[in-house]
């Protein structure tokens, strides 16, 4: 992408977080960004070689077996008081309790950070609490707002305008804890 | 210690840097200024290093020395000594819409992520992660700390006809002929974050569906469903859905983002 950043498809069966390390590890390396289908890399200035910084990075990042995950579940505490629960809960066709009960229930992996500074995309949510995302977003979420949309739950970590659909209030939330591949669970207060 | 207060703020008033590089994994921007050459012309006219904080003017800005003297420079322009009390006022003309103010030794706020540059959609850097105002007191680095060194300058950017871009990676063939054959004006719509562009909008022949977000970098042409293409800032989303039909080169970014409004543009591509 110009004469700045390198964007080339990402490899399958290797994890976002393995990508990261062993790209960053790089000396000429800058930036790396990983989403879903690609991985952006920018480099310093007149670093030489970029191409085989990446396949030596990228070989390195094959070959490492991951364990078992050494990082500690991340644990939100939320209030549930979202603007959107009770209308989230009806659409679903669920109660309020069991869709609350059903957000905390699973361990959500952060698939993507991106949107806002420090914004993870969780997932994935189960199919039984997918909505879309509304049709007209909100011109401002209130920053610690947890929320979901389609597949995916959230926290936003500064106040923006969003589309997502507001279930409650992380409590003390610190912005920029989570990266790519780490786990999040969420506990009601 | 030395510190300039503002005495009027009006506009998109910041502190910035340099940047804060190896964060865009965790969604922060790389920041940094607007206008590059004008940012180190101005450090250079006070003998600061090249990336020492400066404030960034979109707007008027005038601030008053207080506790000691202090060399100031807008943008390339000799050094002042200002006593205390004594005020400089810096603002956007209809030739230069950026504008930095440097102080010897830099504006000395606090680091983060690697920056002192103000990010706003995150409310932090820069002076409690905001635009500045009246009364703000602006703290003044120590010289001695300041990385200074014999660099020259930036130079700066040299205007020619059209400004230099890198066609791809998403759109076809024809899109990209499009773009680069369109007429654009730098729209009211322009900040850290990027510059809309007005024009006819391109027209695609097949357009693309949802897709999933991809990686974005400063300067990478955003052509959303309305066609009307978005170059994006030092401030932008690290992430995004849209396609991207070219990315201009870093060294002409700011002849798009830090153009005053209204600048005609016309595009072309190189390898």
């Amino acid at each position: 992408m110009g004469d700045t950043m390198l964007r080339f498809p990402r490899p399958d069966g290797v994890s976002a977080e393995a990508l990261l390390d062993a790209l960053r590890a790089e000396a000429g390396v800058v930036d790396v960004i990983i989403t879903k289908e690609h991985i952006g890399v920018t480099f310093h200035v007149g670093a030489v070689g970029r191409q085989g910084v990446l396949e030596r990075a990228l070989a390195r990042a094959a070959s490492r077996v991951d364990g078992p995950r050494a990082r500690p579940v991340h644990v939100v505490r939320v209030r549930y008081d979202g603007a959107d629960l009770a209308k989230s809960a009806a659409a679903l066709g669920l109660a309020v309790s069991e869709l609350v009960r059903r957000h905390q229930q699973s361990v959500y992996e952060v698939l993507l950070v991106g949107f806002l500074p420090g914004f993870a995309y969780l997932g994935e949510l189960e199919s039984a609490l997918a909505l879309p995302r509304m049709a007209t977003p909100r011109a401002r979420v209130p920053a610690g707002s947890v929320a979901i949309a389609d597949r995916m739950t959230a926290v936003y970590p500064f106040a923006s305008p969003g589309g997502w659909h507001l279930l409650g209030t992380a409590i003390d939330f610190v912005p920029f804890a989570f990266a790519l591949g780490d786990r999040v669970r969420f506990e009601a207060q | 210690m030395t510190s300039l207060v503002v005495r009027r703020a009006q506009g998109l008033v910041t502190v910035q840097d340099e940047g804060r590089p190896g964060f865009m994994h965790l969604g922060l921007p790389p920041g940094g200024p607007l206008a590059p050459s004008r940012f180190g012309l101005a450090n250079a006219a006070v003998g600061n290093g090249p990336g020492d904080a400066c404030v960034e003017v979109i707007g008027e800005f005038m601030v008053c020395a207080q506790d000691g003297p202090a060399w100031v420079a807008a943008d390339g322009d000799a050094a002042t000594r200002l006593r205390p009390g004594e005020e400089f006022a810096v603002g956007s003309s209809k030739s230069a819409r950026v504008r930095y103010l440097a102080v010897r030794g830099g504006f000395d706020v606090p680091v983060v992520f690697g920056g002192r540059g103000t990010l706003l959609v995150a409310g932090l850097g820069g002076l409690e992660g905001r635009i500045l105002r009246r009364g703000d007191v602006l703290p003044v680095g120590s010289p001695e700390l300041s990385g200074r060194d014999a660099r020259a300058p930036t130079a700066s950017v040299q205007p020619s006809d059209a400004v230099r871009v890198v066609g791809g990676p998403d759109g076809d063939a024809d899109l990209l002929a499009q773009f680069l054959a369109t007429r654009y004006i730098v729209s009211a719509r322009a900040d850290r974050i990027g510059a809309r562009l007005e024009g006819p909008p391109l027209m695609w022949r097949a357009r693309p569906g949802p897709r999933a977000s991809t990686p974005m970098v400063a300067g990478a042409i955003e052509v959303p469903g309305d066609g009307v293409p978005i170059v994006l800032g030092p401030d932008h989303p690290t992430t995004g859905g849209y396609p991207v039909v070219a990315v201009v080169v870093r060294a002409e970014l700011e002849r798009v983002v830090a153009a005053p409004l209204g600048t005609e543009l016309r595009f072309f591509a190189s390898h």
